[in-house]
């Protein structure tokens, strides 16, 4: 799962670098357009290291914020799975507020709180939040009526019984939505550091982008690339994993 | 695989090229910044006829910070373009085909902001101690660190706070010098403060000595060559153009193009402005491109790592 992910995204990432300097070959676009192989080469022994503790950096902030989304996510999810009132309330302020770009949001956040650790984790945390919200929402509220009825009818059905079994039941799509929204919280923490911040990758792109550096954007987007499959890759197999220890395998049925 | 990157190649050259082509009659202006009174002989330009008048087909279209006008001219999407000086030397050290026709900024917009609580700053000595709000990648860092070149400063003597569009770190007092576009947001946050009864002051690294050259008309070296008659047309309109809108005489009409072009600010604000970019623009014929300016951006350039080698940008200028 982890190399399937590595060279998934090496494959992609060649790929766009290829098309690049083919465009710059026809073209006879200069190495300020389109750097060349050589100068990205160079900017990569330059700022290379620079960029994969930049990226590192991220990193953390991307996984504290999905930690966070998620224990977030499955509070209100659990909270709002009822058809109640209050239930019916919570679900329409998340399908609502989800429906507001976050990145609208930002300046604001930045404005009140000034640039740092806090503005980066509560801006990658709502990125990562809201689709996760809306699966746990979604999971928790339908229910499992062949377990349940029984449960219902002997009298022995509790919240915490009824979510474990609406868990349980949607373990497979409940460990894939959490593993895939690791690129929403490091999507989030990038976006953070590109409005305003004074550390990790996202900064460290619009640094770039004010000196017009193509090369060292590349470079970057290489070393978001590299981690962000590990990540993803880490978290799938350990997914896999608990999805093996978890479920009942069919032929056991 | 070979076959279809082939196609992908030639389908995404061919889609640049037709939107090159369909834009030949058109030429593309693409300014450095929004419509604002930073850019008032251009609206002028525009609005009055200049180009019309000179037979040619000018699309003058607003910059931004996303926006570079270098690039633009080599993919063919602009046939002209303002770019800072420091653009232009990047661009000459990685190869690009460009050439300076006119400078617009005699004095570089580019200047520091700070309340007059602080003691005016007369010698650099002042800034020890105080918080400078910088752009990193901008500019505005390559001028603050000869400014500290100059004044025998280290970075350690200042507390660096790195600035962004956002300019409450300076309102809240956060920060005590804070980068600004002299006749841009210098103007709206002097009247700002002025209303809180601040007074502010302004450090200008030119008074430094530090020529950093600002805003510049750029085209490449490629329409200079095969179509010299339209660039001296444009270049020529295009100056006379500003000139004419910095005449006293022609106060009215200049901000009255400003105003149907900058929605954004009030027509105080648009007057200040337009009053600053005239004394930053103030030359004794407009235009007029000052080498020595140009050399020194280069040697600063060069001093602090933003280039590896020499680009002579003195070449660079329309002869």
């Amino acid at each position: 799962m982890l190399f399937r992910r590595i060279y998934q995204f090496l494959i992609v990432y060649i790929v766009g670098v290829s098309g690049l300097l083919l465009l710059k070959q026809i073209l006879g676009l200069s190495d300020y357009v389109i750097p060349g192989v050589s100068l990205i080469i160079t900017i990569a022994q330059e700022a290379g290291r620079g960029y994969f503790f930049d990226v590192l950096n991220t990193l953390s902030i991307a996984v504290l914020g999905q930690a966070i989304s998620v224990i977030l996510a499955f509070a209100v999810g659990i909270a709002g799975r009822k058809s109640s009132w209050i239930g019916s309330f919570i679900k329409m302020t998340a399908y609502n507020i989800q429906a507001y770009p976050i990145v609208a949001l930002a300046p604001i956040i930045f404005i009140l709180l000034g640039d740092g650790f806090v503005p980066r984790l509560m801006i990658a945390s709502m990125i990562c939040y809201f689709p996760l919200l809306l699966s746990v929402l979604g999971v928790m509220s339908a229910p499992v009526k062949d377990i349940e009825h029984f449960y219902i009818v002997t009298g022995r059905m509790r919240w915490q019984l009824e979510v474990k079994i609406r868990a349980f039941e949607n373990l497979s799509k409940l460990i894939t939505v959490i593993s895939g929204s690791a690129t929403l919280a490091m999507a989030g923490a990038i976006v953070a550091e590109f409005i305003a911040a004074d550390a990790g990758i996202g900064y460290s792109i619009r640094v770039a982008l004010y000196q017009s550096d193509l090369g060292k954007i590349l470079v970057a987007l290489f070393m978001i690339g590299i981690v962000i499959s590990v990540y993803q890759g880490i978290l799938e197999s350990i997914s896999e994993k608990v999805k093996r220890v978890m479920m009942v395998p069919e032929d056991e049925i | 695989m070979k076959k279809f990157l082939s196609i992908a190649a030639g389908l995404a050259a061919a889609a640049i090229l037709f939107a090159t082509s369909s834009q030949a009659e058109e030429l593309n202006y693409r300014l450095k910044w929004l419509f604002n009174a930073s850019v008032a002989g251009d609206i002028y330009a525009d609005q009055l006829g200049y180009f019309e008048k000179a037979g040619l087909d000018v699309k003058v279209k607003e910059g931004g910070p996303e926006k570079n006008a270098i690039k633009e001219l080599e993919l063919g999407q602009a046939a002209f373009g303002v770019a800072s000086a420091d653009q232009v030397i990047m661009a000459l050290e990685k190869g690009a085909d460009v050439v300076v026709l006119a400078q617009i900024f005699q004095i570089n917009p580019m200047m520091w902001i700070y309340r007059s609580d602080i003691p005016e700053i007369k010698e650099l000595s002042t800034l020890k101690g105080k918080s400078v709000g910088v752009t990193f990648g901008g500019n505005d860092e390559s001028i603050l660190n000869t400014l500290f070149a100059v004044g025998h400063l280290t970075k350690d003597d200042v507390d660096l706070f790195s600035a962004r569009f956002d300019l409450s770190p300076f309102l809240t007092k956060k920060v005590d010098v804070w980068p600004v576009y002299r006749n841009s947001q210098g103007v709206i946050l002097k009247e700002r403060l002025a209303k809180e009864n601040e007074q502010v002051h302004f450090l200008n690294p030119a008074d430094f000595g530090v020529k950093f050259v600002a805003n510049s008309v750029v085209t490449s070296g490629k329409m200079v060559r095969e179509h010299k008659d339209v660039v001296e047309k444009f270049r020529v309109a295009l100056v006379q153009a500003w000139a004419d809108s910095i005449d006293p005489a022609n106060e009215a009409a200049s901000l009255a193009a400003i105003a149907s072009r900058d929605k954004g600010n009030t027509e105080d604000i648009v007057k200040l402005q337009f009053d600053s970019t005239r004394e930053l623009v103030k030359a004794p014929v407009f235009g007029t491109i000052d080498v020595e300016a140009w050399k020194q951006t280069e040697a600063i350039m060069l001093e602090q790592g933003q280039i590896k080698k020499a680009v002579h940008v003195e070449n660079a200028m329309y002869k």
